[in-house]
Parts: C-alpha cells; sequence; structure tokens
C-alpha cells in the first residue's frame, strides 16, 4: 500500500490527489466510480481530516471503496458495516464515520441492523449503493431488483416486488432519508455534505448504475423519468439538470409528504426528511457515564465482601 | 422430644427443592450468607429451571439449591447429598432421578397438601425407602400454615430456611440478619415480621422435631484473609472492570446473560458501557468496532450465540483486531438444555469460524481464574491482535463460594499486566516483538498513518494479495502468534505433586475442583493416581506428551458426549497432539457437575479390570 502517509504537507488544504490510493478494480462505467469521486470531492470541500475519517463497508463493489479513499478504513464481512461503525461510533466521538453498503449488503444478509442502525440513530452517513442486483457475486436478484428482471438465479424474471428503500427507511422512523444518484455529481456531493451536517443517522440512497450485469436500468442519458425535491434546508437540483428537470418545493421537515413522495413510483432525488432532534443512541451512552457517580477501580469487590 | 443426634463433620452437603418461583435460590442464598458470615466454607449450586414459570407441582418446576458447607475451602459441590428438603412429593421424585444423594441422605419431606390422596404420596415414600434412605415426613404447624396463606402461600421457604439453620444449628441471629438485608427494605413491616415468625417458626419445629443435626467448624477466618463470596459469572464481570475493558457488548442468552446484568448496574461508574446489541452477530461487530477504534470490548455468549458469532471471529483473526469472547457453555446441541452445564463447545471453540482461524482458547477453573481470566485475555488479544476466548460453562457461572478476596491491580496498559495474573495462569511473559501480517497497525485518529483493514489477504503492508506467497506467509504469521503463546506456557501443576504412576487424570476448566479431590481419594487409597486440569486448550501446553509418557494410561474426564466408538472433545485433541491412547472415563450429558466420586469410582474400575 505505497500511499499510507497523507501526502499534504501540514496545514496545506486537502486535495483530492491527497485521497488517492490504487486504481479501482470496477469495471469500465461502474456507477461506484461515480459515487467514489463525489465522496471525495465532498470530503474535500469539507476539508475532513483523513485520519480522523473511517470508511466502513461490507462485502459487493460497494465494499471496496474504503481501499479507494485515503482514509482510516474498515472492509468488514457481507452485512455488517453497520455493527462495527456502532463500535468506532461508541469508543470514538471525534471520528467522521461513513457506512458504505449495497443493496444486498443493507437490505439483505444485513437488513436487521439496518432496521436497529436506524432505531439506534447514532451518528454515522450511511450510503446504500442501490445497482438494484447482487453484482461481485455475477448477478443475482437482490431484495431491490425489479420484478420480472433476468438473473442468474431466477432467470425468468424476478418474481418478487422490489423493497422500496426510502419508504423502509422512513417507516423505521429515520431521522434523515435522501436520495440521489451515481450520475448526479454535483446533486450527490451536496446531498453528502447536508447527511453529513445531520447529527443521526443520515439514510443516504444513491441509485447507482451497473453496465455489465443490467446496462439498461437507470437511463443516465434521460431526465424525464425522475424529479429533484428542493428546500432552502434541504439539496438544490443537480447543477447540470437545473431547469430541465421538474424540481418540487419539499419542506423536510414534513415526514407526511415525504411518504407520499416515497410511496410514488414516480423517481425523486433530494431530501426526504430530516429531523435533527432525534437522540442519537451514542449520545446516551456517553450520558449514562457522565451521569454516573464515578468509582474507584479499588473497591469493586467490596459488595461482595462477607 | 427425641434426643437429637447430632454429626460432628468436616463437610456436608444439603439440598432445598421447591416449585419455581417460590423462593428456593432466596433461602439458599440466605442460608450461605449466614454461613460465610460465621466463617463456614460455602459452595452453592442453584438448580434452575429453563422457564420463568413453570406450573407448579409438576417435574420441570423443580427450583433448588444444593449447598456444600466445610470448614476446608471448597473448589467443587461436591459428590453427594446428606440432606434433602422437599417442598413436595414430585420435586422429590424429580431430583432423587439424578442420583446424586449419599445411601444414607436423611430426606426431609413437607406433607403439606393433606388434600392429596395418600396414594401420591405413597410411591414417593416407597421410592425413598426403597432407595434404603431415611424419610421423615412432616407438616408445617398450623400456626405458621395461617401465616403463609396470609401471605398468599409464598413464605414457605422462611419455615424451611428455619429448619436447615437448626439442623446446620446457625445461631438465629445470623441468618436474621441476612434475612433483614435481603427483605429488610423491600417488605412492609408487617410482612416482614411473618417472614421472621415463619423462620422461628421452622426453626423450632426442626429443634423439637428433627432428631439430628450437624456441626461443622467455623475456620475459614485462620488464614487471616479478607473474605468474599461471589459467583463466577459476577466474578468474571468484576475482572472486566479490573482489566480495564470499558465496553461490553451482548445479547441476552443464558447462562452468559448475568454478566450483562451485572455490569448495567455498575460500569458506568467505572467508565464503561453495556451494550445490548440487535443480535449476537452485531454483538461481536461492535465489540470488534471498539477495539479497532483502540477501546478494549469484548462480548460474552454461549452455544447458538457462538455459532452465529463465528464468521466475525475469523474475521477479526485475518483483520487482525483484538477481540475478547467470553463463552459461558450450556447443554447443547441447539437450544439443548440452556439452564444444565456441559463442555462440548471445545472443538467448535478451537476449530471453528472457516479457514485456518488461529486464535487462542483458555478456560476457567475456579472463581478465583473468573475474575483474573479478563485481565489476561486483554493482554493476550492486545499482544497479539488474535481473538481470545475465555471459556466458562452454567455450572461456574451460577456457583458461588466463599473465597480469599482477590488482589487488586486497576490495570490500564496491558502491556504492563502484572506477574502475579501471568503466573497465577502458568504462563511466561510474552517477547516484546511479534509479527503481524501488517507491519502498521495504528488506531484511526493517528495523523499520517492511515490504513484499510479487511478480512480479504492482503501483505505486510495492507494491500489486498491474492497470490500464492502471500496467503501462506499471513496463515504462518497468524499460527506463530499461537505458537510463541504455546513456547510461554509453563507446566501445569499435577495433583497431589505425582509425575508418574499407573493412572493419569486430564481435565479442563471447571473439572478442575473435581479432578483435584479425587486424585486425593485416589491418593490417599495408595493408588498410583495422577491428574491435572488446563486451563489453556488451543494452544496446548508443550510439554503433554512428555508428562503422559510417564503414566501407563491417560484418561480424560469432561462433560461432553463420548462413547466406545467416539472420542469426546478433549480426548480427541490430546490424542492428536500427543499421539497417547487417551480414552475418556467420563463424557457424559446429563446436564450435572462431575462429581469426585464418580471419577474414582471410574478409576478403581480400571485398576480392577487390570488397566492400569
Amino acid at each position: 500500500m505505497p500511499e499510507l502517509h497523507e501526502k499534504a504537507p501540514a496545514g496545506a488544504p486537502l486535495t483530492v490527489k491527497d485521497l488517492n490510493t490504487e486504481n479501482p478494480r470496477w469495471c469500465v462505467g461502474c456507477g461506484d466510480f461515480g459515487v467514489l469521486m463525489g465522496f471525495k470531492r465532498f470530503l474535500v470541500e469539507e476539508q475532513l481530516l483523513p485520519h480522523e475519517t473511517v470508511n466502513v463497508s461490507g462485502i459487493g463493489c460497494s465494499g471496496r471503496v474504503p481501499f479507494y479513499v485515503n482514509t482510516y478504513g474498515v472492509h468488514a464481512i457481507h452485512g455488517r458495516p453497520i455493527t462495527i461503525a456502532l463500535g468506532v461510533a461508541l469508543a470514538r466521538p471525534e471520528l467522521k464515520v461513513f457506512i458504505h453498503a449495497g443493496d444486498g449488503d443493507a437490505l439483505s444478509i444485513g437488513g436487521n441492523h439496518l432496521i436497529h442502525g436506524i432505531h439506534k440513530n447514532f451518528n454515522c452517513v450511511f450510503i446504500l449503493y442501490d445497482n438494484q442486483l447482487y453484482a461481485l457475486t455475477k448477478s443475482q436478484s437482490s431484495p431491490t431488483t425489479r420484478k420480472g428482471h433476468p438473473t442468474n438465479t431466477q432467470p425468468k424474471g424476478t418474481e418478487l416486488e422490489p423493497i422500496a428503500p426510502i419508504r423502509f427507511a422512513l417507516g423505521m422512523g429515520a431521522s434523515f432519508v435522501a436520495a440521489t444518484a451515481d450520475w448526479l455529481p454535483d446533486h450527490m456531493v451536496n446531498t453528502l455534505k447536508v447527511a453529513y451536517a445531520h447529527k443521526g443517522f443520515s439514510f443516504v440512497h444513491v441509485l447507482q448504475r451497473c453496465p455489465h450485469f443490467d446496462p439498461e436500468n437507470f437511463d443516465n442519458k434521460s431526465s424525464a423519468w425522475f424529479s429533484f425535491l428542493t428546500h432552502e434546508k434541504g439539496v438544490p437540483p443537480d447543477k447540470r439538470l437545473a431547469g430541465k428537470t421538474e424540481t418540487i418545493q419539499h419542506d423536510p421537515s414534513d415526514h407526511e409528504a415525504a411518504f407520499k413522495f416515497a410511496n410514488s413510483s414516480h423517481t425523486y432525488f433530494g431530501l426526504f426528511y430530516r429531523n435533527p432532534d432525534k437522540p442519537c443512541y451514542d449520545d446516551m451512552m456517553r450520558q449514562r457515564i457522565v451521569n454516573a457517580k464515578p468509582l474507584p477501580r479499588s473497591g469493586i469487590l467490596d459488595s461482595y465482601k462477607i | 422430644m427425641q434426643s437429637k443426634t447430632v454429626n460432628n463433620v468436616r463437610v456436608g452437603r444439603f439440598e432445598l427443592l421447591m416449585d419455581a418461583g417460590f423462593g428456593a435460590q432466596k433461602a439458599g442464598d440466605i442460608l450461605i450468607r449466614a454461613f460465610a458470615r460465621m466463617g463456614k466454607y460455602v459452595f452453592i449450586e442453584p438448580t434452575i429451571p429453563a422457564e420463568i414459570s413453570p406450573p407448579p407441582r409438576t417435574r420441570p418446576a423443580l427450583s433448588g439449591v444444593i449447598i456444600r458447607v466445610a470448614e476446608f475451602d471448597l473448589e467443587n459441590i461436591g459428590n453427594n447429598t446428606d440432606v434433602i428438603l422437599a417442598s413436595h412429593e414430585i420435586v422429590l421424585d424429580r431430583r432423587l432421578d439424578d442420583e446424586e444423594h449419599n445411601p444414607n441422605c436423611r430426606v426431609l419431606l413437607d406433607m403439606c397438601d393433606k388434600d392429596l390422596p395418600t396414594a401420591i404420596y405413597d410411591k414417593v415414600l416407597k421410592r425413598v425407602k426403597d432407595s434404603g434412605l431415611q424419610i421423615f415426613p412432616f407438616e408445617v404447624v398450623p400456626e405458621a400454615q395461617v401465616l403463609i396463606k396470609s401471605l398468599a402461600g409464598k413464605a414457605r421457604n422462611m419455615y424451611y430456611i428455619g429448619m436447615l439453620a437448626c439442623i446446620y444449628n446457625a445461631p438465629e441471629e445470623f441468618v436474621i440478619n441476612e434475612i433483614k438485608l435481603t427483605f429488610g427494605t423491600k417488605l412492609k413491616e408487617d410482612v416482614f415480621k411473618k417472614n421472621i415468625d415463619l423462620f422461628h417458626f421452622g426453626y423450632q419445629y426442626a429443634k423439637d422435631n428433627v432428631p439430628f443435626g450437624y456441626e461443622i467448624k467455623n475456620a475459614s477466618g485462620k488464614n487471616g484473609h479478607e473474605k468474599i463470596l461471589i459467583d463466577g459469572n459476577s466474578a468474571l464481570s468484576m475482572g472486566i472492570i479490573e482489566s480495564g475493558i470499558k465496553l461490553v457488548s451482548g445479547y441476552p442468552i443464558t447462562p452468559a446473560s448475568s454478566i450483562l446484568h451485572t455490569l448495567a448496574k455498575v460500569f458506568p461508574s467505572f467508565g464503561g458501557t453495556v451494550h445490548q446489541a440487535e443480535d449476537e452477530i452485531s454483538a461481536i461487530g461492535t465489540a470488534i468496532g471498539s477495539y479497532y477504534g483502540g477501546v478494549p470490548a469484548l462480548t460474552c455468549t454461549s452455544g447458538p450465540g457462538l455459532s452465529l458469532k463465528q464468521e466475525f471471529i475469523g474475521y477479526a483473526t485475518a483483520a487482525e483486531i483484538p477481540i475478547i469472547i467470553i463463552d459461558v457453555q450450556r447443554s447443547g446441541p441447539s437450544t439443548g438444555m440452556p439452564t444444565k452445564t456441559e463442555q462440548s463447545d471445545l472443538l467448535s471453540v478451537i476449530y471453528g469460524s472457516h479457514g485456518d482461524s488461529a486464535k487462542i482458547v483458555f478456560a476457567v477453573h475456579d472463581i478465583i481464574d473468573c475474575f483474573y481470566a479478563p485481565i489476561l485475555a486483554r493482554y493476550l488479544a492486545e499482544k497479539l491482535r488474535l481473538p481470545v476466548f475465555i471459556m466458562s460453562d452454567f455450572q461456574m457461572a451460577n456457583s458461588y463460594k466463599v473465597l480469599d478476596k482477590p488482589q487488586i491491580c486497576e490495570m490500564e496498559d496491558s502491556n504492563k499486566i502484572p506477574d502475579f495474573v501471568l503466573e497465577h495462569f502458568g504462563l511466561e511473559r510474552l517477547p516484546e516483538h511479534i509479527e503481524m501480517v501488517r507491519t502498521q497497525q495504528a488506531a484511526p485518529g493517528t495523523p499520517g498513518k492511515m490504513r484499510r483493514i479487511t478480512g480479504l489477504n492482503t501483505d505486510e503492508t495492507g494491500t489486498v494479495n491474492y497470490f500464492s506467497k502471500a496467503s501462506q506467509r499471513s496463515h504462518a504469521v497468524r499460527n506463530e502468534k499461537v505458537h510463541c503463546v504455546q513456547r510461554a506456557l509453563k507446566k501445569p501443576e499435577l495433583f497431589g505433586g505425582r509425575e508418574e504412576g499407573d493412572i493419569l487424570i486430564v481435565g479442563w476448566g471447571s473439572a478442575k475442583g473435581a479432578v483435584e479431590e479425587a486424585v486425593s481419594y485416589c491418593q490417599n487409597a495408595g493408588l498410583a493416581v495422577g491428574g491435572m486440569c488446563l486451563r489453556f486448550v488451543n494452544p496446548l501446553p508443550p510439554m503433554l506428551k512428555d508428562i503422559f509418557s510417564r503414566f501407563k494410561k491417560v484418561v480424560t474426564v469432561e462433560l461432553a458426549y463420548g462413547d466406545p466408538q467416539k472420542h469426546p472433545p478433549l480426548a480427541m485433541i490430546l490424542r492428536a497432539e500427543t499421539l497417547a491412547d487417551v480414552q475418556a472415563i467420563i463424557s457424559r450429558v446429563t446436564g450435572r457437575p462431575i462429581t469426585p466420586r464418580s471419577i474414582e469410582t471410574k478409576i478403581k474400575e480400571l485398576f480392577h479390570a487390570g488397566v492400569a
């Protein structure tokens, strides 16, 4: 690993170059390149210190993201990045924790942890890389694969209706729910900035292309099939598409309206919902210690004396 | 009243058997606290049903305590029972199935339920008499019955405490003091008084009507050490605080949960967090995340939870993140018998996870080990960056005893582990430098040392590497960490100092007390029998082959299944390690602990058969 050291001299501003490591081992045209670039640009715009940033991922194509960003990182086991991220958040509140998980990782094998990550609302940014199938294992149906799409495990077409991640997150009581896409670089950076600014479990759904196994999905040449949700406290529409794509004013504190958009068959990008007041589990755990009367370890056996 | 026979004994054992939910455990707790305060050594093993409130007057409802009292330090629950007090015939009948009573055991049976046809009692009474035991049927005196009725049928246990206190000659004021400490502030004054009255009635009843008693000397004060009374899981919990671990992450599972319960009450006062995770996998994941962040963490579990954690255990090995796992073993496979003891996780711990996943596994011998184990585990986990297992079991977790108060070291830096802890576990200090798969091991927050950890194979720079040499090297480096622990292991204690002879008895973990006592019986009988009990099971001490070669026969005793066509786990690993023809003489899965007498009997059978 040649890029082990922070390349910028102390005090110099962080640049994308400082964050580069090796060349990603993804297919040509993979949507993960877009997310990776967006993520690095976000780190640079926020000037987050690489040694205080921890990227935690699961298994899959998106699981490799931590390798390609010169910060601290944990490439965990399949479905479990949230569990590790919580451990890091409890141990080191000053660290900036980002979770990178695919649709299989987050909604299938790791579904239980996503429920409880959202529920606990511990402070992190959770990025769901949704290419709507298992790619690294070579095209199997995932919980978000569209009905009828043929895969290697369901060659006559995927049987079930897909899970709608935004609806799921809102239903679980997520304190922050936003959506963006790998081919909207400007929108992605702005979404990550709003997500990072939110204290709690910031759920960011990213539509991600998989040109190798599902090239027809997500027509990134057209913007007719989606709309932007925007608000002064939300995310502006992507710069390149402003004025060309439907843009709807939506107050992110309006949970009911957020659900309406989430329930629609139409696709919306932007900030669906944000509740800055939901308490965070990691804070509560720390508060427990603050509230407890400190006791010396020398007396731990006193109550067992006979 | 008839004349009373008082037996002066060095050690005795009695049982109180009741329906779950009627306070047998509480009664046992009060009694042994009183005994302990008087200066007796005690060891108590609760019998707990797996359900919260099984229907009363059924066999599954059996809830009770087995109490061993002695004038000397006790390391196990002993062999057989001298006195059983049963609240009705069904729990008695159920317990007699375990065949743990002395041939002259005295059975006090409450004939409380006069409405039942006598035929129901007759069957059990006949069983007791046919087994040659002495039966003493009794009835709770009418005044006490009135009190019990006014307390909605509860508090009968107070009457029993009174009887047992009298039989074991505990002064009333000692017991009343313990009742006060237990209930004093929780019960209304009139209810509390009724409880005390019931105690007096029971005491008086036994004084007037029970024709036998026991006298055991109060000798625990002799060595001048301060004493504590503690159970295995509480000792582990306090040891966790002592070791400087700051996060305990778990999921409810019997019999490990009480570690979470104990710590939940006090851990924040010591800067620690108890985290109840959404499942067993998440529990270990969060502990690994914390340790990656540089904050020492531990997860505790039992059989089914162990299975769920296996993938993460291999991950910690590969990613070189320290992690400590406590496995409080219970009867398996699957849900098995959650409140019964067993030692059958040995192989799934040593060989668990997939691939070749190096790890350190050691077991606790007794309650003092429970207290020191987290300190040693933290030292090993951080030094080696490997998973470290502490193996306990249901019996160890729930038994409690009087012991000398252990020394407290308040460890901060695991590199500064006190010598006495290493000596206690028979381990030399590990070498200063131990090679890791990755040269760089900085924790997040360290400027300029950013790194990514992974379960994928890497080379020494941390770069993912699928090439042949890199995988071979990673395996060698990880296994060398285990080997260096093996080289640091000292020779295990040989009980009675016997280094050679006819038979060597080998156990592991909680079998220690029973093996040691059995060896003393055999040696006192003039038999050339030695014994040892292992703490470290992975790696094993390197000198076993040499020790085994000096005995004609080596046998194991273990609470795991074996039969003539199947070696139980300990025998299996010892055979593989030493090529000695190790055979198990006890390999049962009854859920009951190994008794010294059962080992002695098997050894004598071997001599009788001319095997040794």
